[in-house]
């Protein structure tokens, strides 16, 4: 609860097998005051999300919900898989809006600025963020942000993640308008009358020299150095001979060492592990990567990563100025379990717990994360996007 | 974040891959504003054609402030307000054309630097020819339509488009040479052919300053010049270079006819041929240069517009090329020895840190030079320079390319042989080293005998830490001193109280050794 007792967030956890029973123990513990505006609901591709909806709105009759699936849940216990994490935030200090945009790919644009559309002309709160999950196997999920950002302009922060569900790459869902789909992307557009603070990093380091992109399209890497992209890259971080010939084992090679892509600000890094085409040579993943783009290839390890964690919520939370916080979100990338392992992920998440240090934090393993503060990009990879909310 | 170095050339290359999958100016327009902003990380991005805000991004949809953006386009103001975001600076730069236009960029927080304002430059010339392109496609798909009266004009619009393809594509090809790191003489030449092959006039020559004199210019590119004097690398005041001179001088493109304002020098290049020429200027991070000229024999030979807008696109080029070229200088320097061009000892030991982590087999040579004072000091430290250079050389051609070789500092150098484990294997590279820097050695017409001394350590046992197996081959070399130099020496585990002792201490040692043996 905020000081002036206008804005509240809870979180709550279930590891309940049952779905209806997990989201309604969840959604319980996290009503936490009166006037709920959202609830944001994460929870494992094996729960049945009809049977979470259909229990939310039991317990929160007529609060709009978003959420989608995941590579893992993050919240009070830790880092958990299987579970249901459900945030709530309310209070006369929150506004909220809701939108949902169905059968995404091939207009991803148009879609992003359909769901913008929901952010209100004017408020009365003056700090504003558009929350986005989106369907974390629609590929170009940077056109989906562009498509909002037209929209929206560059006075509107744009924050959330990408579905996953748990590598399977057969089929996410997304929850919004009252309905469970795929190929969607579901909104909230959230102002309050205090701060919400996005941020975001990663901790990967560059290898060797750059490549430069001399073919790329629709996602996909085609070629580097006029080469072709999955031997180049291969060579470069001197593979194990089974990565040039196996898909699987390029996948679990490939998941922790990203290409960076180079920006003005920074190394941005891209995961190219999942769209691997052994026969025809190239590399990729949700992000898109230009032809013509300077790209190392990266790595990271553990002590990068948590030093990135607290870079993050360090930002995040340096941006609520003279406002305490009521609560975090923390949405950290489904690759980053890969570098880290299982006791590494659990450290993170127990490094999270620290920052938030006492406060309620909620998040999930993504496929991707969004958070857009400066320029016009904000679709990462193998980062930890953290909104802090004043 | 911190803010990577990369050559300017690359945005263009993005922007150039986007721009060629348009297929119309309203998409074009739209994809080239988002390509903008990303490249210099900027909020706001806009294109102003006739006046017009013809794409814009970073604002609301519905609140574009049109006035702003087009004072911002006519340089009458450098900063607009973006909601949300305060007060931010803005700049434009222009392109001319069939239509003229302007890019307009402004990002919160800090100006742009020569060199943003440098690409944005690049992008508007490029923008403002794919606009240009895709019009007269238009026009041409138009025409298709209409009677046979006007043929003529359709294949004079044809012959129009095909010569944009080109430009593009020459363009293209350039680009991709700055991008592989073609030799800038290279790439110098490959623009002077493609200006006349496109242009189609006898003669060009790309000329630059001479050195730091601003007030003369010579020539370092030609096509069609008189050969023996194009050889001598001639040197014309700019007074007297003509259309060149004045194009330097007055930061524009000129044509002139004859030999107005030459000297001799260039109607020899010329062989008193020269009717109409036209000249562009280049400019090096921002500051004028030099020019790329075209030269016509025919005596009916005119410039419009059309011929001054691919000149400079070419001159745009050789600009980027220079810049790019010391722009890379800059990256290479930090990275690389300067003298000898071997990895700084910064780069060595990231790269030492990175085989290490990964946990993989390293042998490392520690090869310090044995006389190498006895020639600084008898002859100087630049041949004492030259020395190194030769010995670097040396060490260079004994080692595989994935080995690494490092200069330390001073006549101290260090080998990473990556995936060796076995003292056998490193000690014959060690051998093979020894050997030719203990071959004789001229310098300032002396000769010398220089020689090393090499202590080997390996990986092989438990040493994660860089610095840990640098200080053993240390230690290891430092036995060799110790016993007469010129050998090698592989650590070993009773030269372990040494390693025992602070490292202050064992420099101590190392340095006073090496004074005594000097």
């Amino acid at each position: 609860m905020s000081r002036d007792g206008r804005r509240w967030m809870g979180v709550g956890h279930s590891e309940y097998r049952d779905s209806g029973a997990a989201a309604t123990a969840a959604a319980g513990a996290a009503l936490v005051g009166d006037d709920p505006k959202l609830l944001i609901v994460f929870a494992s591709i094996e729960h049945d999300a009809s049977a979470l909806l259909a229990a939310l709105g039991t317990v929160a009759a007529g609060v709009p919900v978003i959420g989608c699936s995941t590579h893992g849940e993050i919240g009070p216990g830790g880092a958990q898989d299987g579970t249901v994490v459900v945030t709530a935030i309310g209070g006369p200090g929150f506004s909220v809006a809701t939108s949902l945009a169905t059968e995404v790919s091939g207009r991803q644009r148009a879609a992003g600025a359909e769901v913008a559309a929901c952010m209100p002309e004017t408020s009365d709160h003056p700090y504003g963020v558009m929350m986005l999950l989106t369907d974390g196997l629609v590929r170009d999920q940077e056109s989906i942000l562009r498509g909002c950002y037209r929209e929206l302009g560059a006075g509107v922060p744009l924050f959330g993640g990408a579905a996953g569900d748990a590598w399977r790459m057969s089929g996410v869902y997304v929850l919004g308008g009252g309905r469970v789909v795929s190929d969607a992307v579901a909104a909230a557009a959230i102002t309050s009358d205090a701060p919400l603070s996005v941020s975001v990093c990663h901790g990967f380091r560059e290898v060797g020299e750059p490549m430069i992109v001399t073919n790329s399209g629709d996602g996909r890497v085609y070629t580097l150095d006029d080469r072709p992209a999955l031997d180049v890259y291969l060579d470069r971080l001197e593979a194990p001979r089974r990565a040039y010939t196996d898909a699987a084992a390029f996948t679990e090679f490939a998941l922790p060492r990203p290409l960076g892509v180079r920006r003005r600000r920074g190394l941005e890094a891209r995961n190219v592990s999942t769209e691997v085409d052994i026969e025809g040579r190239s590399i990729g993943g949700s992000g898109m990567i230009d032809h013509g783009s300077l790209v190392w290839a990266m790595t990271g390890d553990e002590q990068s990563i948590a030093s990135a964690t607290d870079t993050a919520c360090a930002q995040a939370l340096a941006g609520l100025d003279d406002d305490l916080p009521i609560g975090m979100l923390t949405l950290s990338c489904a690759g980053l379990r890969a570098v880290l392992g299982e006791d590494g992920t659990r450290r993170e998440a127990d490094r999270l717990a620290k920052w938030a240090e006492g406060i309620p934090f909620a998040g999930f393993h993504t496929y991707g994360e969004i958070a857009r503060i400066r320029g016009i990009d904000g679709f990462h990879n193998q980062t930890l996007a953290v909104m802090a909310l004043g | 974040m911190t803010e990577v170095p990369g050559p300017p050339h690359l945005q263009l290359l993005e922007l150039l891959a986007v721009m060629s999958s348009y297929s119309d100016e309203d998409s074009a327009m739209g994809g080239a504003v988002e390509q903008a902003a990303q490249a210099l990380a900027a909020e706001v991005a806009a294109i102003v054609v006739d006046n017009r805000v013809t794409a814009c991004i970073g604002f609301p949809a519905n609140a574009v402030v049109d006035a702003d953006l087009l004072a911002v386009a006519r340089s009458e103001r450098d900063s607009m307000d973006v909601p949300g975001m305060g007060r931010c600076p803005a700049v434009s730069v222009e392109w001319v054309g069939a239509r003229r236009g302007q890019l307009v960029v402004a990002r919160a927080g800090e100006g742009f630097s020569v060199e943003e304002r440098s690409i944005l430059r690049g992008m508007a010339r490029l923008l403002g020819l794919t606009l240009t392109m895709l019009r007269t496609l238009q026009a041409e798909h138009t025409m298709r339509e209409r009677s046979e009266r006007e043929a003529a004009e359709k294949a004079r619009l044809l012959d129009s488009l095909r010569q944009r393809q080109r430009l593009l594509e020459h363009l293209f090809d350039i680009q991709r040479a700055i991008s592989r790191r073609r030799p800038l003489a290279q790439i110098l030449d490959m623009i002077t052919s493609a200006a006349q092959d496109l242009l189609g006039d006898e003669v060009v020559g790309l000329w630059l300053c001479d050195g730091r004199d601003t007030t003369r210019a010579k020539l370092v590119s030609g096509v069609g010049l008189h050969d023996d004097i194009a050889q001598q690398v001639p040197v014309v005041p700019l007074a007297d270079a003509g259309a060149t001179g004045v194009a330097m001088l007055t930061d524009d493109v000129v044509v002139r006819s004859g030999y107005e304002d030459t000297s001799q020098v260039i109607a020899d290049l010329t062989g008193g041929k020269l009717c109409e020429s036209m000249a562009a200027p280049v400019h090096d991070s921002g500051t004028v240069t030099g020019s790329l000229l075209v030269g016509s024999y025919q005596p009916d030979r005119t410039y419009g517009p059309s011929d001054a807008q691919t000149l400079r696109a070419f001159a745009e080029h050789v600009s980027l090329a220079l810049t790019d070229a010391n722009t890379v200088d800059r990256m290479y320097q930090a990275f690389r020895d300067s003298l000898t061009g071997l990895a700084s000892r910064g780069l060595f030991l990231d790269l030492l840190r990175d085989r290490l982590r990964a946990a993989e087999h390293v042998a490392l040579l520690f090869v310090d030079l044995d006389r190498f004072k006895v020639v600084n000091d008898t002859l100087g430290h630049a041949a004492g320079d030259s020395l190194l250079v030769v010995m670097a050389n040396r060490l260079k051609s004994q080692i595989r390319e994935s080995d690494i070789a490092a200069r330390f500092g001073g006549d101290e150098f260090a080998v990473m042989l990556p995936g060796v484990s076995s003292a056998n294997e490193a000690s014959s590279v060690a051998k093979r080293i020894l050997r030719v820097l203990g071959e004789p050695v001229v310098i300032s017409g002396r000769e010398f005998l220089v020689g090393a001394s090499i202590g080997i350590s390996l990986n092989a046992t438990d040493v994660a830490d860089p610095a840990d197996l640098i200080r053993r081959a240390d230690i290891a070399m430092y036995q060799v001193k110790r016993n007469g130099r010129s050998g090698y020496r592989l650590f070993s585990e009773d030269m372990q109280p040494a390693l025992a002792e602070s490292t202050a201490a064992v420099h101590v040692i190392t340095d006073h050794e090496a004074r005594s043996y000097q």
